[in-house]
């Protein structure tokens, strides 16, 4: 039965409300500040047959519900089943670090499997080499927590509490994993149970076919802009990370993009370098290209829906096994975050390649861990740090965040949970990339350690080869780690390094990246670089130097001397 | 010594209306005038006075003025609030600039821009001081750096500065002290402090609180000075009341120092308008629509009892003061249908008032919600009493040439895909308030108000499987029924230093405290001491938690603890074996108004209708009879398919539905076949 445009509008605008409070639910509820305060977590809805119809505005998801398949056939799947994983091998990279924990059920109606809906979220720590799971000192896979592979975690309607109770054994915070889990199982029920009312109201024909809709929807126009931004040709773009933090990099990231004459996409990762020591492996799911250039093709139209139908519009993607992008099993990939960005980065290098209007590229999101004891308690903070992104053909970059929908832990929540003060938490000035549109800029955090003894893990990419600016634009500044800035003890931090002691009464300067700049910074309008430096975001240095731009002492524009710093560099 | 009369002025767009009442007998007498934007309070003066020559009452018979503003939620949305500066602890300038870090979760981050904020950093001012987590002082203020950051002031020329201080609200010495000196320091200029405003912790969603406040406080007082003024000139000398987001009206004194609290308060009128409304008619349970031009406000009511949020947000800002826990959705009158690669939606693009939907005649050309009820025959072909002609025939056009032919479909089909829309957008957010927390709609009366409400109500019901819909006296004017049904409210809270349990000895410490405050509040506002209550609440989390879950206090932490875990068991569907910490104890004070006896219509038969005219229904099209709503007398019976007229709104009865008057006036409608 087919669905009618309007009833396909009332089904997506269902769907979505059911998202909203899946998401609300989760957010009330969960108990670690990872997943309520920082708000890692996602959710999606699927077809019956397991092909993601509503996704979030995240491109970083593959293909979820097939590694449940692999191990229970999808015709023995019943109602009240609850599947769950966070095997990152075992699912090709749908999660790419063992963090991050998927639970999955189907949605019934009289008896016909209509759908699957889909809860998760990063769980703040699940055992391994360090607190928090993550640490750039992992060599492999298993110091990097408790692995679940596609497990029936509840088999139509009894709950396998034995799986569970080795889960929250193997956490370090098992008090947290045990509500998290909780709060999540029930966001999945209600999502469920959502679902199966839009499938009685509707029908589930017409919600078969709603679905199908969406995916098309969405495959025609992103392959239809495809088709507009690559003319037949081969495009390639290359950008790389600084290292992986145990001696090797840079690490190329090689991606080509042909479009055949008879209009087949071919995506092509397979030149990029091997695979690292450290835990900057991305197991990029296949599905992910096609995703990240779907969401940038739908654009900000808030009717748009990023599904399967982005990975659907390429024909081919052809990864290299051992490659960077293509680990083999157990190579550490705990920090595959700042890898995983700079893809993003380099997917917007390919569009423009092909003369297209991307951004510019943006930092990689900072993160630190901080482990010690306090009080004689132990305390793990995992505080994500914002970044800038790259100046847009129609806009500067976006300053000071760290992705989509992930929030700061607030100066007054940090200072009253956890043992350390923060003295800064301001604009790094100057990280944006100078040009007609500005980069974003980054942040400085400055801590102040309260703890009796703490080790610091941290992650920053884009120090030796900082995000790209675009059409003329400058690249964006770097990031750092410096430990007592400005005493004699000074120290600069390995920007991925783990192990890093820090006692009471250090200070800690974390600075993060930008993004780049697009287009010619001398076309820039002088009055916006003189809001840029009133605003903390431009030096008065770097307006003379970057955009030619002379300020008089009260802020103003000096238009004379900005005249002759423009002409000399356009004369030069 | 001021009269027992009750006067309500709601200041509109287009029209001032003023009800005035007696409690004593019920008796009401109504007023309407051309609003007058550029002196709003020129309205409000002549429009008491036609209310007072309609009872042929006296200045001097007024006991109370109560009013909604919408000054400060305009100049927020608007952006246009006075040139602000903001004083902030040194280090953490760009607090509003990082916000929360991030992109929002509905947004692209490859389109999305950041919203400007209501200050910019470059009238930050950063002053020398420290206060610790806890409360302790640990760099003294340094009170040059406030002289500096006044010269500032100065030479930036605002008109308000917000003062936000790192953990304030575990000690406001420092912010208090910045706030005196600045205000002798900056003559004329207005200061307010974020522990007035907002005094709980994160520091983004309390400085912009206080922002936000500081922008609208010179027009808000202003604005309530004038009003104040314009009645003492014409001998009424009854205190003026305000209504706040929480519902509760305050006066003149408390709004002054917070009118951030004003920001909702249009909205919280109409849903206290509507309880008071279903409470006549015995109904505890209900859900409200409020559809305007724009946007429908959607709230829920159980046991009579309207909930309070402090996630609530106004426009793109978060603002977490107290106010009615209502979602708000963009869907309309006014909503604009479009369709985009053969896909239709509806709003949130508005045709606003101007140039309004199609059928208005004022040049708008984008089909509206509006313009389907009148092509499908929703809507006569005159509205508001005659005053204003319909343009059928625009209405056609628009929905035809931007939607039917667009998708292929005749013109009735695509006009009933519009509003099937618009109803699914609500129906979305009536989900969202009553599902997400627990509760089932079906077993709530929904209760539609609004310009536009009661062409939805029936629709929304059918989809939402309630089968009782009551359809308000007057439907558009449900605010002025707010404001007289008000009482006076406050609240006051302590949020423990750290969460946890407390001792008998400290919470009876802090609760003994709040009560001074509240007791101190209710003298002020001279409430007869049989009049006042107080309420003790506790705010309660499992060990982690971000968010708390508001329980009576019980007069213990065991009391609380175990309401706490039965609260979260009944609205998320599970409990944890896990600690449960107190986080905030609050006194919330209500001084109750005389309420007006209620009036009641006399028994009597269906009359005629006024005309018939065809309207096409799903299911055919069917010549459907035409009541003036006033006429028609308690008890009267009649079965859809029917349509109400009245000055405010339009009532849409569909087949399938009956309704009966009741003595109230209020309407009550129920699914034929339901048991009543």
């Amino acid at each position: 039965m087919s669905c009618d445009p309007v009833t396909l509008e009332i089904i997506r605008g269902a769907i979505r409300a059911a998202q909203a409070e899946m998401e609300a639910l989760l957010e009330r509820t969960a108990i670690s500040a990872f997943i309520r305060e920082k708000k890692d977590f996602y959710t999606a809805l699927f077809d019956a047959e397991g092909v993601m119809a509503v996704g979030s505005n995240v491109p970083i998801f593959g293909d979820i519900c097939g590694p449940v398949f692999e191990h229970f056939p999808i015709e023995t799947i019943r109602e009240g089943d609850l599947y769950w994983y966070s095997d990152c091998y075992g699912s090709r990279g749908a999660v790419s670090h063992s963090n991050d924990q998927v639970f999955l059920a189907p949605v019934f109606h009289d008896g016909r499997r209509c759908a699957f809906v889909m809860g998760w979220a990063h769980f703040s720590d699940v055992g391994g080499l360090r607190p928090g799971s993550i640490s750039p000192d992992a060599t492999d896979i298993f110091q990097e927590g408790i692995i679940i592979p596609p497990t029936r975690l509840i088999d139509a309607g009894r709950t396998n509490d034995a799986a569970l109770a080795i889960f929250f054994r193997n956490s370090r915070q098992p008090d947290a994993c045990r509500g998290d889990t909780a709060a999540l199982m029930a966001s999945v029920a209600l999502g469920v149970c959502r679902m199966a009312e839009i499938a009685a109201r509707f029908g589930p024909d017409t919600l078969e076919d709603a679905l199908r809709q969406l995916l098309a929807r969405t495959e025609t126009l992103v392959r239809r802009r495809l088709r507009e931004t690559f003319p037949v040709g081969t495009y390639r773009f290359t950008d790389s990370i600084d290292g992986d933090g145990h001696g090797s990099g840079p690490l190329h990231i090689r991606f080509a993009l042909t479009r055949t004459p008879d209009d087949r996409f071919i995506f092509d990762a397979s030149e990029t370098d091997d695979q690292a020591a450290g835990p900057v492996n991305f197991i990029m799911n296949r599905d992910v290209p096609g995703m990240a250039l779907g969401l940038y093709f739908l654009g900000g139209d808030s009717a748009e829906i990023c599904n399967a139908g982005g990975p659907r519009s390429l024909d081919e993607v052809i990864l290299r096994e051992g490659s960077l992008l293509q680990p083999r099993f157990p190579a550490p990939l705990g920090m595959r975050g700042l890898t995983m960005m700079r893809v993003l980065a380099a997917l917007n290098g390919l569009i423009n390649a092909a003369g297209g209007a991307a951004p510019a590229a943006h930092s990689a999101y900072v993160i630190t861990l901080l482990r010690g004891t306090a009080g004689g308690k132990p305390f793990l903070m995992s505080d994500g740090i914002g970044v800038g992104y790259g100046a847009r053909p129609d806009a500067d970059g976006i300053d000071a965040v760290y992705f989509v929908a992930q929030e700061n832990y607030p100066v007054e929540f940090l200072e009253m949970g956890y043992p350390v003060q923060l003295t800064t938490y301001a604009i790094h000035r100057d990280s944006g990339g100078a040009g007609l549109w500005r980069g974003g800029c980054g942040i400085v955090r400055d801590y102040v350690i309260l703890a009796e003894e703490a080790v610091l893990a941290v992650r920053i990419d884009g120090v030796t080869n900082p995000p790209w600016g675009a059409a003329g634009g400058l690249p964006a500044g770097s990031g750092r780690a410096v430990v007592n800035l400005g005493r004699p003890d000074e120290r600069l931090l390995k920007p991925l390094s783990d192990g890093n002691r820090l006692r009471a009464g250090d200070t800690l300067r974390i600075q993060t990246g930008g993004g780049g700049g697009l287009g010619d910074p001398h076309a820039r309008p002088a009055a916006s670089v003189a809001r840029d430096v009133a605003d903390g975001f431009v030096s008065p240095e770097a307006a003379l130097r970057d955009y030619g731009v002379a300020l008089l002492p009260n802020g103003d524009v000096d238009e004379a001397a900005t005249a002759i710093g423009r002409g000399v560099r356009q004369a030069a | 010594m001021s009269g027992s009369l009750s006067i309500a002025i709601d200041i509109g767009g287009t029209f001032t209306d003023v009800t005035l009442q007696d409690p004593r007998t019920g008796r009401a007498w109504r007023a309407k005038t051309p609003s007058i934007p550029s002196d709003p309070s020129q309205a409000f003066i002549t429009g008491i006075g036609l209310a007072l020559e309609a009872a042929g009452a006296s200045p001097g018979a007024i006991g109370r003025i109560l009013h909604g503003t919408t000054v400060a939620t305009n100049l927020i949305l608007e952006g246009k609030g006075a040139r602000t500066a903001l004083v902030t602890t040194a280090g953490f300038r760009h607090v509003l600039e990082i916000g929360r870090q991030d992109i929002p979760r509905r947004s692209n981050l490859y389109a999305w821009r950041k919203p400007a904020r209501p200050v910019p950093p470059s009238r930050v001012l950063e002053v020398v001081e420290r206060i610790a987590s806890g409360g302790a002082v640990q760099i003294a203020l340094d009170e040059d750096s406030v002289r500096e950051a006044a010269a500032a002031c100065r030479t930036l020329d605002v008109a308000a500065v917000a003062v936000c201080l790192l953990h304030s609200f575990a000690n406001p010495v420092h912010e208090h002290r910045v706030v005196e000196m600045l205000r002798e320091l900056l003559p004329g200029v207005v200061v307010t402090a974020s522990v007035d405003v907002l005094p709980v912790a994160r520091e983004y969603e309390r400085t912009l609180a206080t922002v936000l406040n500081a922008a609208v406080m010179p027009a808000v007082s202003s604005y309530v000075a004038r009003l104040a003024q314009r009645a003492e000139a014409a001998g009424i000398t009854a205190p003026l009341l305000l209504m706040q987001s929480n519902g509760g009206v305050a006066g003149v004194a408390a709004i002054s120092r917070a009118p951030a609290v004003t920001a909702l308060s249009g909205p919280a009128a109409g849903v206290i308008g509507a309880r008071a409304v279903a409470a006549a008619c015995g109904i505890v349970d209900f859900i409200t629509v409020d559809v305007g031009g724009t946007s429908a406000d959607i709230c829920l009511i159980k046991d009579g009892t309207i909930g309070l949020t402090q996630n609530g947000r106004v426009g793109e800002w978060p603002l977490p003061l107290p106010m009615v826990d209502m979602v708000t959705v963009g869907a309309g009158g006014g909503s604009i249908a479009r369709v985009e690669a053969g896909a239709l939606g509806v709003g949130p693009a508005s045709a606003g008032a101007v140039p309004g939907p199609a059928c208005y005649g004022r040049g708008g050309i984008a089909p509206t919600v509006t313009d389907a009820h009148v092509v499908l025959g929703h809507l006569p072909p005159s509205l508001l009493g005659g005053t204003m002609q319909l343009d059928p025939a625009g209405a056609a056009t628009a929905i035809a040439d931007h939607v039917a032919a667009p998708l292929g479909l005749d013109l009735h089909t695509a006009a009933r895909g519009i509003l099937a829309i618009a109803d699914n957008n609500m129906v979305g957010a009536i989900r969202v308030v009553s599902v997400e927390r627990g509760h089932d709609p079906r077993s709530f009366a929904l209760v539609p108000f609004g310009g536009a409400g009661p062409l939805h109500g029936c629709a929304l019901a059918e989809i939402l499987g309630i089968t009782t819909v009551l359809i308000p006296p007057a439907p558009g004017v449900l605010c002025a029924e707010g404001l007289l049904a008000a009482d006076l409210k406050a609240e006051w809270s302590r949020t423990l230093p750290t969460a946890g349990v407390v001792s008998a000895d400290e919470s009876s410490a802090i609760l003994l405290a709040l009560h001074a405050e509240a007791t101190a509040w209710l003298e002020a506002e001279a409430v007869p001491s049989a009049d006042r209550s107080t309420e003790e609440v506790a705010l309660l989390r499992y060990a982690g938690q971000g968010g708390e879950l508001a329980v009576p206090w019980g007069g213990s932490i065991e009391a609380a603890q175990a309401g706490f875990v039965a609260a979260h068991q009944a609205q998320y569907g599970f409990a944890l074996k896990a600690a449960v910490e107190l986080v905030t104890l609050r006194v919330e004070a209500t001084g109750a108004l005389p309420d007006a006896v209620m009036p009641s219509l006399s028994p009597g038969d269906l009359p005629e209708p006024v005309r018939t005219l065809p309207v096409h229904f799903a299911g055919g099209t069917v010549d459907t009879p035409l009541y003036e709503r006033t006429a028609l007398p308690a008890s009267a019976r009649l079965a859809g398919p029917a349509i109400l007229l009245q000055l405010d709104a339009t009532t849409l009865i569909p087949p399938g539905w009956h309704a009966e008057v009741h003595r109230s006036a209020a309407i009550i409608l129920r699914r034929l076949g339901e048991t009543t």
